[in-house]
């Protein structure tokens, strides 16, 4: 198996606050549960604010690779390819 | 020198803070902060440089802590907020309360789940208490419509009192190493068992410092009319406890409800309580007429404070943690509704005014003099 393919990760303006401003952060991972846990060790504040304590990611945020939300993928286990963007968004919500 | 009257209003969207000078002519709003989210919880911390906390309850990114430094003029996220251990399977659902402890530093933290945190270092980093976060009971308590959430911690030298909806009273006697459920006399309308050990909906504790032994409780009444199993319930909405929380009585007979949310004890009368009785169906004040009941002989009779709120056609609801009372000689109460007024009641209730007439809606008022 070669290199983990390195892709970009976007992240939403509220939250860059937890990783000294930067708006996307370079990855390595093959999926992106591996993304996810690349954060929790580099990046806890910023994984704390995308998952919960028990890894969920949190209800109200989607997570897109490239146009498609994970959700009508494969879920975290969304294999990532080289180049690939991984965007975090708030759900939108009213009120 | 004491000489500022301050506020913390915990809001729908985000945490606002009021001041004055001590004859309180004329508060000045500041906020809101914490971007717009529920604030559930405040703390005006007097120990020390004065510092404000509030709860931030973000739906999105989950749950923060703010302090404030400068007394509301600007807040900042804490290091961390509480959090529970990896592989504990709970996660964290909101923050419900922040108390002072011992020193000048430490902090409690009530949550839902139901869970104790505590930090040594003024919020920047907190650990779960297991005394009670992995009682026995946890696991078996029932979220009430508010969530699972602990709602008071008081605190007397190496007791500790935790109020819990829906999982009742629970006493510690060892600092918060061990914790028992302590309910005889507190009832619950919801289950075939009128007093059950534990899983009552407490909806708040109070207490004097002078009488340490001596606790209020306003328990989720409402149930005088129930035919179920274990026939009606009257009157088990309002109690007192003469022994530290081992037992409890009703108190609410004389009282429109025995519904309701917040309950205070005035701060120098330790005989002087206060409680909001409400219709349980609707949530707001019997008749759309609202009042505050106060109680100078600790609950045997209750009196009607209600001079300048509004006479009818109001239904709004004050929330466990919406109504506060200052330390000054001739004490004034607050209390914040779920459409975002913010009344204060002078001369200990006796005279109401509406401070602010349009904040979102209102979950929780602490007052202290700085």
């Amino acid at each position: 198996m070669g290199p983990a393919p390195t892709i970009t990760l976007h992240v939403p303006g509220a939250l860059r606050t937890y990783c000294a401003g930067a708006a996307e952060l370079s990855i390595s991972a093959r999926t992106v549960r591996a993304a996810l846990e690349d954060l929790e060790r580099s990046q806890i504040a910023l994984y704390r604010s995308i998952c919960d304590e028990t890894g969920a990611l949190r209800r109200h945020l989607n997570v897109f690779v490239n146009s498609d939300n994970v959700r009508d993928l494969d879920g975290i286990d969304t294999t990532l390819t080289t180049g690939d963007v991984v965007t975090i968004l708030p759900a939108v919500s009213g009120g | 020198m004491a000489d500022r009257v301050v506020l913390t209003i915990g809001t729908r969207k985000g945490v606002f803070v009021a001041d004055a000078a001590k004859p309180r002519r004329s508060f000045a709003l500041r906020g809101p902060f914490g971007s717009g989210v529920p604030v559930y919880s405040t703390l005006i911390d007097t120990r020390g440089t004065p510092r404000l906390y509030a709860s931030s309850c973000n739906p999105f990114f989950g749950m923060k802590v703010l302090r404030s430094k400068d007394m509301g003029k600007s807040f900042q996220e804490t290091r961390s907020a509480p959090a529970f251990p990896k592989g504990d399977g709970r996660a964290l659902a909101n923050i419900w309360s922040l108390e002072a402890g011992g020193g000048k530093k430490e902090l409690w933290c009530g949550v839902e789940p139901a869970s104790l945190f505590r930090s040594r270092d003024g919020g920047d980093s907190w650990e779960m208490v297991p005394g009670i976060s992995n009682h026995e009971h946890a696991r078996k308590w029932q979220p009430g419509a508010g969530g699972l959430c602990m709602h008071t911690i008081i605190r007397d030298g190496h007791r500790v009192h935790l109020g819990i909806s829906t999982g009742g009273h629970y006493l510690s006697e060892d600092g918060g190493e061990t914790f028992r459920a302590s309910n005889q006399g507190v009832g619950a309308g919801f289950a075939p068992d009128p007093y059950p050990e534990f899983g009552q909906c407490v909806h708040k504790i109070a207490r004097h410092n002078d009488a340490p032994g001596r606790l209020y409780m306003q328990n989720h009444g409402g149930w005088a009319d129930w035919t179920g199993p274990g026939g009606p319930r009257p009157d088990i909405g309002v109690l007192r406890s003469d022994d530290y929380g081992r037992t409890w009585r009703s108190i609410a007979k004389g009282l429109p409800s025995d519904f309701g949310f917040p309950i205070l004890v005035h701060p120098h009368d330790a005989d002087t309580v206060y409680v909001v009785p409400l219709d349980p169906a609707t949530r707001s004040c019997p008749g759309g007429a609202p009042a505050v009941w106060r109680s100078e002989n600790s609950g045997d009779s209750w009196s009607r404070l209600a001079r300048g709120l509004p006479k009818k056609e109001t239904y709004f609801t004050i929330l466990r943690d919406a109504m506060d009372i200052d330390r000054l000689a001739a004490p004034a109460l607050y209390f914040g509704t779920t459409t975002g007024q913010l009344w204060m009641g002078r001369e200990g209730g006796e005279q109401w005014e509406c401070l602010f007439d349009a904040l979102p809606p209102i979950h929780n008022v602490k007052v202290a003099v700085v």
